[in-house]
């Protein structure tokens, strides 16, 4: 029995020890592989969720990157090499999209990654990278979270940090004469490191500017029943309501307001109401009009590349270019960048990328991006709002497409 | 005060679908001796069949539960014949536990391959109207589900006290020995009750599908939602479920009015442990088995 198990333990050590021989050697093959032969594609890992909460962004996302590889490959690829994605389904929880970028990168040795969909998950998927020296460029991490981390290859694809999705609201409300400004405000935000940080920084300043506040709720994120919630904000009838909003939250605050008829004189909805498809289906196309959301990506921006992204999407998925979720731009606009880095150095090398992009201003359909050593990205995003039932930029001046309507229509109007 | 009232219509509109979704649960245990933790995905499935009734044929939400109560009723009869009815009696309720969460995992399962995880809503064209009652809102969508949750339950009610089935099911609640002596078929009483536990379930989840938005996963806060509710009434009372989902209903109201929406849960918890521990068969609860 002892010899038995003295066999078997030996057996277990041989074992081990080959497997470590066969994996090392697979390992420099498969280096020597990415870094000489240029016929072979790049292979590029990406953790998105198809399933789970963040399911329709990470649709939106997988639209965008694949839109980007099928244009890229349709054009002779990068550098002479075709782009291959592997596309891995996180289920919306950051440990399997963390145990996606460790297959990725000590398995499969994939060439690059790019990232994932919400800042909860990127943030831990760029420790992983970071680790072991990938680059990580990413279309929606761009949560406080993500530049506290404070990792040096990352880079947020978008003009503004999130914390400043509602910098465009507050100023155009501040730009307002005094006597046409809101006096009194609510905010009622969604208890998420993405949702209510962006409601906290409005209110901080529009008190500084002498907006009262009347009311403050912070709901957990498996509420269902918003009409208790809604109801006591209400009553205290705010001139404005700011909402810090993932998405479905946002269409049931919205349901709620109109089923206690109350209809404040200005709607903020941090996201959510920035689905062009999605929120007019689940709040009702007629109740939509003069609500604000903040946006970073529009159909009629003249950014670099955007209408052959917007050709390229609707002859390949269809629709027209107002139904275009942002998350499929911001998502092509990360392939953009590694284009522009491929063409500028002839290196598609992790390093090299993360040296190339920390100077300089980058076109995308996204803008001109440029970032801080931590990947926060340097611009502004836009304030949008529903006119006329079309998601329609409205501040800064120098991007609008009309002028911004206030007070709110009536639900329905 | 007006605050006050206002929560409190809420919470008891609320209350009632809380009461038609975990009666099928207290009734299960009642019978059987079996904590069905499948209650919280058949609501569900019931929001989805009526969500596909609604969507490609146009029946109203609270119109489609003629179609989703003998459907799933069915489902239950089988689920009670093939997984329930083979655990030996002296083990059920431990192993009906895991054999019920294995079956939840199985319908989450198949529901996430036909409708994927995106969350739907099932809404009719008065899903965001409301009456003006005094200066109250009063949703319309919420009194049809208040008023389909008390017919609904009504109906349980008296066929428990009026029918020879009722008769039967008390009987082998009381005594299954005796009931068995009588001539009370146990085995059938426990398919047909186990059946109809998860019927009520479904018709509660043909119209929580108009009144909030629904995955494959919100079967988990559903279960712990109708398993604190049944245990706060006392397991296996259905007069006692009723009272204890009208309470969970308008505390939550009155919490997420008065204190904060993140901290009513954790209050209610509070409250129930409280309750646990002074009274440990719950409001209604008997002390020994007995009472439906």
């Amino acid at each position: 029995m002892t010899h038995g198990r003295g066999g078997a333990l030996l057996a277990v050590l041989v074992a081990g020890l080959l497997a470590a021989c066969s994996s090392s050697s697979g390992a420099s093959s498969s280096s020597s592989v990415s870094g000489s032969t240029s016929s072979q594609p790049i292979v590029i890992g990406i953790s998105l969720s198809q399933t789970g909460d963040f399911s329709d962004p990470g649709k939106a996302a997988m639209r965008g990157y694949q839109l980007w590889a099928d244009t890229v490959n349709a054009n002779g690829g990068i550098l002479g090499r075709q782009v291959q994605l592997k596309i891995a389904d996180d289920a919306s929880d950051p440990g399997q999209a963390v145990t996606n970028y460790e297959t990725f990168i000590t398995k499969d040795h994939v060439d690059l990654v790019f990232g994932p969909f919400s800042t909860l998950l990127s943030v831990p998927s760029a420790q992983i990278a970071n680790r072991y020296g990938y680059s990580f460029v990413e279309p929606a991490g761009g949560g406080p979270d993500m530049f506290a981390a404070k990792l040096p290859n990352v880079f947020f694809v978008q003009p503004a940090p999130v914390l400043a999705c509602g910098d465009p609201f507050v100023n155009w409300i501040l730009s307002l004469p005094a006597d046409q400004r809101p006096k009194t405000a609510a905010y009622v935000s969604l208890d998420d490191p993405f949702a209510s940080p962006i409601a906290d920084a409005m209110q901080a300043k529009f008190e500084a500017a002498g907006i009262q506040t009347v009311a403050k709720t912070i709901y957990p994120p498996e509420t269902t029943n918003f009409t208790p919630i809604v109801s006591p904000v209400a009553a205290k009838s705010p001139d404005m309501w700011v909402g810090g909003t993932q998405s479905d939250d946002a269409y049931a605050q919205v349901r709620s307001m109109i089923s206690l008829n109350f209809n404040p004189k200005f709607l903020y909805l941090s996201n959510g109401a920035s689905s062009p498809v999605e929120f007019p289906s689940k709040v009702g196309a007629n109740n939509v009009n003069g609500i604000f959301s903040c946006g970073d990506w529009f159909p009629n921006s003249n950014a670099s590349g955007n209408q052959d992204f917007i050709n390229a999407y609707t002859t390949r998925y269809g629709g027209d270019a107002f139904g275009i979720d942002s998350t499929s731009a911001e998502a092509y606009a990360v392939g953009q960048l590694i284009q522009s880095v491929a063409a500028k150095t002839g290196s598609i090398d992790n390093q090299t990328i993360t040296n190339t992009l920390h100077s300089g201003t980058w076109p995308t359909v996204e803008g001109n991006l440029s970032w801080d050593q931590y990947g926060m990205p340097q611009g502004s995003d836009m304030l949008v709002e529903w006119i006329d039932q079309k998601l329609t930029p409205v501040y800064p001046a120098d991007v609008a497409l009309h002028a911004p309507v206030y007070p709110k229509p009536n639900w329905g109007g | 005060m007006r605050l006050f009232v206002q929560a409190v219509i809420l919470g008891l509109l609320a209350g009632g679908v809380y009461a038609l979704m975990a009666s099928g649960l207290t009734l299960a245990f009642g019978i059987m001796r079996v904590i069905n933790v499948a209650q919280g995905v058949m609501i569900i499935l019931g929001a989805y069949l009526s969500y596909t009734l609604f969507t490609h044929f146009s029946v109203d939400p609270f119109l489609s539960v003629l179609f989703v109560v003998p459907v799933v009723f069915a489902l239950g009869v089988m689920i009670e014949l093939v997984f329930i009815r083979p655990l030996r009696p002296s083990d059920r309720e431990e192993l009906s536990l895991l054999v019920t969460w294995a079956v939840a995992l199985g319908i989450e399962g198949v529901l996430g391959l036909v409708y994927s995880t995106t969350y739907r809503s099932t809404i009719p064209s008065y899903a965001n109207r409301a009456w003006r009652i005094g200066g109250f809102a009063v949703l319309q969508v919420q009194v049809y589900a208040f008023a389909l949750s008390i017919v609904i339950l009504a109906g349980l009610g008296l066929m428990l006290a009026k029918t020879r089935f009722g008769r039967a099911v008390r009987g082998t609640v009381q005594n299954p020995a005796s009931a068995a002596l009588l001539g009370v078929d146990e085995r059938k009483v426990a398919a047909i009750g186990f059946g109809l536990s998860v019927a009520t379930a479904a018709a509660a989840g043909a119209v929580y599908g108009v009144v909030t938005p629904f995955n494959p996963g919100s079967h988990y806060d559903l279960i712990s939602l109708l398993l604190t509710i049944i245990v706060l009434g006392g397991m296996g009372s259905l007069p006692g479920t009723v009272v204890a989902a009208m309470l969970m209903g308008v505390s939550q109201a009155l919490l997420a009015t008065y204190i904060s929406p993140t901290s009513a849960k954790l209050t209610f918890f509070i409250l129930l442990i409280v309750i646990l521990v002074v009274r440990p068969q719950g409001l209604f609860g008997a002390v020994e088995r007995g009472k439906l």
